[in-house]
């Protein structure tokens, strides 16, 4: 993987996380802004994942390669899902203020996952 | 006072922790049974185990249907007598589990998220449902 663009990647989510429970603190449900900014952490996420697997299949040779793969999947994944599920109507009124709070939890496993690729990257053969 | 959905409000973040606990507990043990299973057996069927206890939790939180409510108590009843027990029991003989699975040590290698979350659900389950009349 790429250092810098890891660190990028980090410091993305945990403004991310950071933003979601501030908009919770403030009782202001995920509007457009928050799902621009999770676009922004989601696609940062995806770069990641391609270069990552397109160096996998290109021959780097891992201690785990289907755990890696997966854990791919999950960094990309998580985000989107949540977002959905935090902007969905609750109760007929609409987004409430605990969207941010799913978006801040998403964001912290999405980081998880994140740490788990590198030790996986870090272990290879 | 009438019964509240438990997916209503903070509820959602419940379900979020709840969601990617089964997603991250049910991965890694389809993962360890596939790759591995003779080296570990019994800590990778508990990790299975764990992992369909955080799907039924997730459900039965999410669900409004008549029979979620009971599943949700029913799923977070095991999974809190199932993280103390396999807590105490890998503290006391960690040799029993060559590998570690969630509950291990009380859910040390999650953060101890598995020891707290359980009691949390359940005081969601109990704070959200009808109160009974005086």
């Amino acid at each position: 993987m790429i250092v810098a663009l890891e660190i990028v990647v980090f410091v993305a989510l945990g403004l991310l996380a950071v933003f979601g429970l501030v908009i919770t603190a403030l009782n202001r449900p995920p509007d457009r802004a928050a799902k621009i900014v999770v676009g922004v952490a989601v696609a940062l996420l995806v770069v990641q994942a391609a270069v990552a697997a397109v160096r996998v299949v290109g021959g780097v040779a891992l201690a785990e390669t289907s755990t890696f793969l997966i854990y791919l999947a999950v960094s990309v994944a998580v985000l989107p899902i949540a977002t959905q599920f935090a902007t969905a109507t609750d109760e007929d009124s609409g987004p409430t203020r605990w969207g941010g709070a799913v978006i801040a939890v998403g964001a912290i496993a999405t980081a998880v996952a994140v740490v788990r690729l590198q030790y996986l990257w870090d272990a290879r053969v | 006072m009438s019964e509240r959905a438990t997916s209503s409000g903070p509820g959602r973040v419940l379900i979020a922790v709840y969601g990617i606990f089964a997603l991250s507990a049910t991965a890694r043990a389809a993962v360890q049974i596939a790759a591995r299973f003779g080296e570990a057996p019994v800590a990778y069927l508990l990790s299975a185990f764990s992992g369909i206890v955080y799907i039924l939790a997730t459900v039965g939180l999410a669900g409004r249907r008549p029979w979620s409510r009971r599943l949700a108590w029913t799923a977070v009843l095991i999974e809190l007598v199932g993280v103390l027990a396999v807590g105490t029991f890998t503290i006391f003989d960690s040799g029993a589990f060559p590998d570690d699975t969630v509950w291990s040590a009380y859910g040390r290698g999650y953060g101890f998220i598995p020891l707290v979350l359980p009691l949390i659900g359940l005081w969601w389950l109990r704070r959200t449902r009808a109160s009974v009349p005086p």
